[in-house]
């Protein structure tokens, strides 16, 4: 007896019962019908203009209870930062290695922020605060790629997560984005809708099960 | 606690009927899920159009599930991810079991997989000493309570908050509280310390994206996220129908499985994993295991209307759209899959002649049609599967009294058939019934008031069992016509 992969046995068995197919679907001939709505495009809400694109991306938010604040520049983004800083009274607070995070970071003085937090001290902390490289107005979904900021834990972890997101980098859909982002595609993406829910008692809804509990955006809606 | 098995689901609707505390528990389902999934499909422009959409994805990647499958695998393979291939649960099992001690793990975090129910993949972990702890809330009071899920999406529905509170205080330790949040905040705490000290997380899949080797997971409490970022090894068990050909394909299961799940736009997270991370400073896992698994999927490719039932992308509408499911529940169904689907699934997994009544757990109302995202016609498979059983390609030997008992049946119906074709022979079997029906009658109803029929025609007992058959009249329409006192009584 030929000693078969359990690859080739799941491939010929496949192949097997598609063959044993083929005479009714040549009846219904559906194969050709199937390709062609399959490729077929949805109609797509266009949304261009920015100002409609954030207000659009701040309704949504707000039906899901995250509590978003527009900021003009850096400064007033920081003044923000500090002020949920200040509700939450957190005191270990964990940093992403963006760009834009360490920008508007730097310019709070009084406060200190750990960068490549280890996980020991993720457990232990109050706030994580990343931003995100895109924005679905029509969901109010944040997009965070790993490989281009270490999002993964900081926020998931700590049970408040602060996010900064350019108002350059909202789209309307998520077919727009999940066009965007296909070309570089990481190892690891992340679309976050909300703070962490569960429904699984009683379909009584509870927020903050394994996730951050609170989600807080910041909008800057200069860049 | 006894499992319940498919091949006594009439036994174990009839015993879930009884129990009040259960119809109290299901009552949410209806009141909550089917409005919050109207709700949410309002948001669509075109919902109807997106469900055709899907369906002819999900029908072209049957169709060629050997070439996406291929597809996937390679370009999984190329972002760093380890592929293995599972004929059957068994299989599937100790490739899991195997990957565990090559991390020397003792323990295993598992988030929420329909796939790892299946296969029964605790069980199997305990066995070889590894211990599984489930972080999906509801998998986890499941798990405590030593019972298996009753729904695809809400697997602990079948419990009341004080039932879930008594677990608590037996389980954990906690003073008695009918508080979600405080349910919610001590489940948060005790999984931490679990999460802190797992090297290895167990997963499902819900899409495979064949072009870039894309897993994705949806959640809404953050615990897949956990499990596949905080561990060491990454192990995700996918179903050999869960790949989709294209990236941009995400767009429209992304906009059903949500809405018709759980009547959200969108669900809390989503995770795009593809393969392994490049830096090894990143967060997240260094090696990542997709196990392909087969476990009687490929067979149900070799028939158009069996095929669908792959198309099945496990949103749960069905279930709670079924008017059986709200009233018996999923343990009745004696399967991890309940409810509409699970009858239709259940039977082609674990061999039709197990599950047998299953494919009657139906009204064949068409609720469940209505509401599915992939538009599987469940009702079309429900009766494919009673043919099969009444055909006898799944009773067994023709010895087989059940199969000896069919041939009579479908015996009786085709002298019926041609006796009610011909006007003597239906005009002479009127009259006979006429007759003979004196004895069974009562206040002009043939039911169970006499009794007889049961006694009479036992086949024919058991449909009067359940309602009234009316009489015969004393004199047919046509006779009246006849000698003319249809006119009589018009000018009257």
């Amino acid at each position: 007896m030929v000693m078969t992969t359990a690859r080739e046995d799941i491939i010929g068995s496949i192949r097997r019962h598609l063959a044993t197919s083929r005479p009714f679907d040549a009846v219904h001939g559906e194969h050709r019908h199937f390709e062609v709505v399959a490729n077929q495009a949805l109609p797509v809400e266009n949304v261009t203009d920015v100002r409609k694109l954030l207000d659009n991306f701040c309704a949504s938010a707000e039906m899901l209870g995250i509590h978003i604040e527009i900021a003009s520049d850096e400064r007033e983004a920081a003044v923000l930062i500090e002020s949920v800083i200040d509700r939450t009274g957190a005191k270990k607070i964990a940093v992403s290695n963006s760009q834009l995070v360490s920008e508007v970071t730097e310019i709070i003085e009084t406060v200190e922020f750990t960068r490549n937090a280890s996980i020991d001290f993720l457990f232990d902390s109050d706030l994580g605060i990343t931003s995100a490289q895109w924005a679905i107005a029509e969901t109010g979904t944040l997009v965070l790629e790993a490989e281009n900021e270490d999002h993964r834990l900081i926020s998931l972890v700590p049970p408040v997560h602060l996010c900064l997101l350019e108002a350059s980098k909202i789209r309307q859909t998520l077919g727009e984005i999940l066009e965007l982002t296909q070309a570089n595609l990481g190892h690891a993406m992340t679309f976050i809708t909300g703070a962490s829910r569960t429904s699984d008692i009683e379909l009584t809804l509870a927020i903050g099960v394994h996730g951050p509990g609170e989600l807080h955006i910041i909008v800057l809606n200069d860049r | 606690m006894q499992q319940l098995t498919a091949e006594t689901f009439d036994q174990n609707a009839r015993a879930a009927l009884r129990d009040p505390v259960l119809h109290g528990a299901l009552r949410n389902l209806a009141d909550n899920f089917v409005g919050r999934r109207k709700n949410a499909i309002a948001s669509v422009d075109d919902w109807e159009g997106l469900r055709e959409k899907a369906r002819a994805i999900k029908e072209e990647t049957l169709l060629h599930l050997d070439e996406y499958l291929l597809k996937f695998v390679e370009s999984a393979e190329n972002a760093g991810a380890k592929i293995h291939w599972a004929r059957d649960g068994k299989e599937a099992c100790q490739i899991v079991i195997d990957l565990v001690k090559q991390s020397d793990a003792k323990m295993v975090v598992k988030a929420k997989s329909m796939a790892g129910e299946e296969i029964h993949l605790n069980e199997a972990l305990e066995k070889a000493g590894i211990e599984p702890v489930e972080t999906d809330l509801g998998e986890w009071i499941i798990q405590l309570a030593g019972e298996t899920p009753s729904h695809i999406v809400v697997p602990a529905i079948h419990k009341t908050k004080e039932q879930i509170a008594d677990i608590f205080v037996e389980k954990v330790g906690i003073e008695k509280t009918d508080n979600v949040d405080v349910l919610t905040k001590t489940t948060r705490r005790i999984l931490r310390e679990r999460f802190a000290e797992a090297e290895v997380g167990i997963s499902g899949v819900n899409f495979g994206v064949a072009e870039t080797g894309t897993i994705l997971i949806l959640e809404n409490e953050g615990n897949i996220r956990l499990t596949t970022s905080l561990t060491k090894t990454h192990i995700a068990i996918m179903g050999i129908e869960k790949v989709i050909p294209k990236f941009a394909d995400l767009d429209v299961f992304l906009k059903l499985l949500p809405r018709s799940g759980t009547g959200q736009r969108l669900t809390a997270y989503q995770s795009l994993i593809t393969g392994t991370k490049k830096n090894a400073d990143d967060a997240g896992p260094e090696e990542v295991h997709i196990v392909l698994m087969d476990n009687g999927r490929s067979r149900m490719l070799s028939h158009p209307v069996t095929r669908q039932s792959l198309a099945c992308i496990r949103c749960g509408a069905c279930l709670n759209a079924c008017p059986v499911y709200q009233q018996v529940g999923g343990h009745a169904y004696g399967s991890v899959y309940p409810g509409p689907i699970g009858a239709v699934i259940t039977p082609q997994l674990i061999g039709i002649s197990k599950a047998k009544q299953l494919p009657y757990a139906s009204s064949l109302c068409g609720a469940c049609k209505e509401v599915c995202p992939v538009k599987i016609d469940i009702p079309e498979l429900l009766l494919h599967l009673r043919a099969e059983i009444t055909d006898g390609t799944a009773g067994g030997s023709p010895d087989n009294p059940e199969r000896k008992r069919r041939f009579a049946e479908s015996l009786a119906f085709k002298m019926y058939g041609k006796a009610w074709s011909g006007q003597f022979s239906y005009g002479l079997g009127i009259k006979a019934a006429r007759l003979m029906q004196k004895l069974i009658v009562r206040d002009g109803k043939i039911g169970k008031a006499s009794g007889l029929i049961a006694k009479l025609l036992p086949p024919l007992g058991a449909w009067t069992a359940w309602r009234d058959a009316p009489a015969v009249a004393p004199r047919s329409f046509r006779e009246m016509w006849k000698d003319g006192s249809i006119a009589e009584a018009r000018t009257k």
